[in-house]
């Protein structure tokens, strides 16, 4: 016990010591955290119950946020804002093109650093987890949040203004929030094909005869986010069997598979292909170019009786202990300020998911004119493992071409 | 009394195992042992240099029954079809311009000859996912080429016929950019035949192309091996332009594969690209075994330059037309987008912060490189032995992988074992160390071959220890082997792109990363500009390589 005790108080007077060294390293941040379970952990010591230590420990640490929150708070944003120091680590699935203006302004707004990973992918967290990176996980489908979430990866949060977000578009506890949706549909040529020729409807894709549509139709890679989301959401209204029948149709028939929906907006507007299986949004881009812009948008299964267009969500999950816990938990209230939400949704043209917000582009279909799954998007995580080992076995996903 | 002679007698046991362990010791290392610390840091490096190989043959091993099963069942075969096609294609194709180059330019009297000798070893300096984005630019389906046909009087001949993503696509834009390494080896060798062979061939009555043919290019095959060797290593580790052009091979499955984090199935396709990767050098070892052919010196001769004649034009165009694809034309590309991408304000602040990173890791890996090379050659060429040559193979197994391998060893290694460099950037300057050690070998070993053993040998007569002998007479006389070995490793670096991708940190990005996200982006403006800063800080090399051939 007594070498025990020396080696907390060592610690602790280190610990203290390394943190009034300046707080400009992430590295202090966590020393200064360390600092304080220590000292907890030395108050608690002499009642000595190791178990009920760590308990102690995490309600303490919980208490102190509270207090900070409550101090922001009253404080005034500019007097939090001034308060954050250090760094922020993001990893991000979502283009970098959209993000990286978010992440800037809340560079210049709070001082934090933030450095970002894109192109990540949600299982990077999970192999990560003995050694957590991330602070914050941008993330461009529900379903790979909603996993991490329920492989206990992420943390609950209660960050302020979280009201504007519905709650079929967060999880229980806030672990991850969307603020963005899209739609999945297809994007047409005009020049090349008639919008009555474009599929109304997803299970028209099982239809052989759109490979001969004149320079054929354009999906992407079965490894993008976008697509696992679209296969889920089919394997929740068809069945596996269905869903792989599908799978394997699309493989066969389409012209050309690429490795993101960029290319995809691209080559239909270019006249490479006639049409392409999309989010909404990447009509909405394609549109905004200088040239190659004569496309239309056709949002899928909207007839009577069909199941709705398919929809899924970009959005932030809180890494759980990550290294810069109170960056993260400022980036969270940062990013929900109404200006944010907007800024978050940035050139990417989707739609944001707070109705208060007019949406960036302007002509854009609000999701309350559209019909859609009725899929609560947190269902997604249900099915994200079994779906990437659906595409997997169908070789969907690494095929190019 | 029993006792104590018992304790005799193991003591003199254990003194004479000693004295013969001892014994086999020296005889091992022909009576010149290496000093421990030496022998230390030489082996403890050539283990690290194997460790993330190791590493992933392991996990694709424990990847368990399901992994292979499925893999096997689709996947392996479909990957082995387009790795193998595209190699050998590529492979043969280039044997046949580099030859033919060479031949072209050593043995007639093609004008300019002697410019086109290192004109034509420029496609070197460009790394073919850099070719890549030169063609997609100029071929693409939105390319100028398009717009030409379309807006000429081409487009009578139907839609614009090019397909830039295919297999033809890969195929020609991999061929422009490592045909050199035949050309230089195959123009080495040609410059050393000896006159005297075509002429008995000639007095037999052949005429020249029968020389060519029954001569020529018997003489040749041994360059022609190497070259190809080194094209079919090239293509199997590729990842930049083959992703780039949207064709999947072993590397690019492996990419993606990491990508998603499926680690078990990476590592088994890693194993079957390992195999690859050894039956090709397996079959270099065999042939450079069984070819052997020997020029006599004595009455050497330096090589008949022939008459072209009324095929002079026809020869010309042939060398301008590959010239201009493999050079002209990327080059011109990529000035004319990296002036677009100044005027539109690419290189910014971010620009340099890219470019510094390049050069952070770069120079990094460069010395530490340096540093390792020294004792690892001192220990081959001064101590030889198996042990030393054991671990001057081992320290080659990164540089025969392709980098996607090395990379994804390292990420199991650092993330699980030494997680405070892990998503550091010395994560990638280790990598490169890894790749590319054997490179500033290679070089210090050439200049040490130089300085003969006495010097070592009377400076430790003269009373220097080793290490002092090392530091204070090999070293100097070395050094401009050393250095340009460094360089060498540092071009490498900056051009290197898989390793680099899969292992950056968050926040750091490089040049390379840069071109390659912003060309798959058709972002063009903003790629250009660092594509171009790569292919000029790869000239500066191009020097050394040509006369190393």
């Amino acid at each position: 016990m007594k070498v025990n005790r020396k080696i907390l108080t060592a610690s602790v007077l280190t610990a203290v010591l390394l943190a009034a060294c300046g707080n400009n390293e992430g590295n202090n941040t966590e020393a200064n955290e360390n600092a304080a379970g220590n000292t907890n952990n030395a108050a608690e010591n002499t009642n000595n119950e190791s178990n009920i230590e760590n308990e102690t420990n995490e309600t303490n640490e919980n208490e102190a946020e509270e207090t900070n929150e409550a101090e922001n708070e009253a404080g005034e944003e500019t007097a939090s804002e001034t308060e954050l120091d250090g760094e922020l680590i993001v990893y991000s699935s979502r283009n970098e093109i959209f993000t990286d203006a978010l992440l800037d302004k809340f560079e210049e707004d709070t001082g934090v650093e933030v450095r970002a990973l894109h192109e990540a992918e949600p299982l990077q967290i999970q192999e990560e987890a003995g050694n957590v990176q991330a602070d914050i996980f941008i993330s461009n489908d529900i379903g790979g949040l909603e996993y991490l979430n329920q492989e206990g990866l992420l943390e609950e949060s209660d960050p302020e203004n979280i009201e504007t977000i519905d709650e079929q578009f967060r999880a229980d506890n806030n672990e991850w929030f969307a603020l963005s949706t899209r739609a999945r549909g297809f994007i047409y040529n005009k020049d090349m094909i008639e919008e009555e020729e474009v599929p109304s409807r997803m299970e028209d894709l099982l239809d052989d005869s759109y490979a001969e549509v004149e320079n054929g139709y354009a999906i992407t890679r079965g490894g993008n986010g976008g697509m696992i989301g679209n296969v889920s959401a089919l394997r929740h209204e068809w069945g596996d069997e269905r869903t792989e029948e599908w799978i394997n149709s699309i493989q066969e028939n389409a012209a050309g598979i690429y490795e993101g929906h960029g290319d995809i907006r691209r080559a239909v507007g270019e006249g490479t292909h006639a049409f392409g299986l999309v989010n909404n949004y990447y009509y909405h881009q394609q549109l905004e170019e200088p040239s190659d812009n004569n496309v239309g948008f056709v949002y899928a299964d909207q007839g009577e009786g069909e199941m709705g267009a398919i929809a899924n969500a970009a959005g932030v999950g809180l890494v759980a202990d990550g290294p810069n816990p109170e960056n993260a938990q400022a980036f969270l209230d940062w990013v929900l300020e109404e200006e944010n939400q907007l800024e978050f949704v940035g050139e990417s043209l989707e739609v944001p998911i707070n109705p208060e917000l007019d949406p960036p582009f302007e002509e854009a279909v609000p999701f309350s004119e559209l019909q859609v799954q009725d899929m609560p998007l947190r269902e997604l995580g249900n099915y994200f493992e079994d779906t990437r080992q659906l595409i997997e076995d169908a070789g969907l996903d690494l095929e190019l071409r | 009394m029993s006792r104590k002679k018992e304790e005799e007698k193991n003591h003199r046991t254990q003194e004479g195992n000693f004295q013969f362990l001892q014994k086999r010791w020296r005889s091992i290392w022909n009576g010149n042992p290496p000093g421990m610390v030496l022998l230390t840091i030489g082996l403890i490096t050539g283990i690290l240099m194997s460790v993330p190989l190791v590493y992933v043959i392991i996990r694709s091993l424990a990847a368990g029954r399901d992994s292979w099963a499925r893999l096997i069942g689709d996947r392996i075969p479909g990957l082995m079809w387009n790795t193998l096609s595209l190699t050998f294609a590529v492979t043969a194709f280039a044997i046949v311009i580099g030859v033919s180059l060479a031949w072209l330019v050593i043995r007639t009297d093609i004008p300019g000859r002697k410019v086109w000798q290192w004109l034509l070893a420029i496609p070197l300096v460009i790394p073919p996912y850099v070719g890549a984005v030169t063609y997609i630019i100029v071929f693409g389906p939105s390319g100028w080429m398009r717009d030409l046909w379309n807006g000429g009087v081409l487009n009578v001949f139907g839609d614009y016929p090019i397909q830039i993503y295919s297999f033809w696509g890969v195929f020609f834009v991999m061929t422009m950019f490592t045909y050199p390494y035949v050309f230089l080896i195959a123009s080495a060798s040609l410059r050393k035949m000896n006159r005297n062979y075509e002429e008995v061939a000639r007095s037999q009555g052949m005429t020249t192309s029968q020389i060519f043919w029954k001569v020529n290019l018997p003489l040749l095959r041994p360059a022609i091996g190497a070259g190809a060797i080194l094209i079919s290593l090239y293509v199997l580790s590729d990842f930049g332009a083959i992703a780039m052009m949207r064709y999947v091979t072993f590397t690019a499955a492996i990419y993606y594969q990491r990508a998603g984090f499926d680690i078990p199935s990476a590592s088994v396709l890693s194993l079957v690209l390992i195999v690859l990767t050894v039956i090709i050098l397996w079959i270099e070892s065999y042939s450079r075994r069984k070819n052997k052919f020997y020029q006599t010196s004595n009455t050497f001769r330096p090589p008949e330059i022939l008459k072209l004649g009324r095929w002079k034009p026809l020869a010309l165009i042939y060398v301008i037309s590959v010239f201009t694809m493999a050079v002209v034309l990327p080059i011109f590309v990529l000035v004319y987008w990296t002036v677009v991408g100044a005027e539109a304000g690419a290189i910014d602040a971010s620009f340099f912060e890219y470019a510094w990173n390049s050069v952070k890791v770069s120079g990094i890996a460069a010395v530490l490189c340096m540093l390792l090379a020294l004792p690892l050659i001192y220990l081959k060429s001064r101590h030889p032995s198996f042990i030393s040559s054991g671990i001057d193979k081992l320290s080659y197994t990164g540089y025969a992988l392709p980098g996607v391998i090395v990379a994804l060893g390292m990420v199991f290694i650092f993330n699980n074992h030494i997680p405070v460099l892990y998503n550091t950037f010395y994560m990638i300057a280790i990598a490169f160390v890894v790749r590319f050690l054997p490179q500033a070998m290679q070089a210090g070993e050439a200049s040490l071959s130089l300085v003969s053993p006495r010097m070592d040998e009377a400076a430790r007569s003269l009373g220097y220890p080793a290490w002092k002998v090392m530091l204070k007479v090999t070293l100097p006389s070395i050094l401009p082997g050393v250095l340009a070995g460094g360089a060498l490793v540092f071009v490498s670096s900056i051009k290197e792109l898989p390793a680099t991708l899969m292992l950056r940190p968050p926040g750091f990005d490089t040049l390379a990363v840069r071109v390659y996200y912003n060309a798959s982006e058709a972002i063009y403006h903003q790629a250009a500009p660092g594509a171009l800063l790569i292919v000029l800080v790869s000239i500066i090399p191009l020097h050394y390589l040509l006369k190393r051939y």
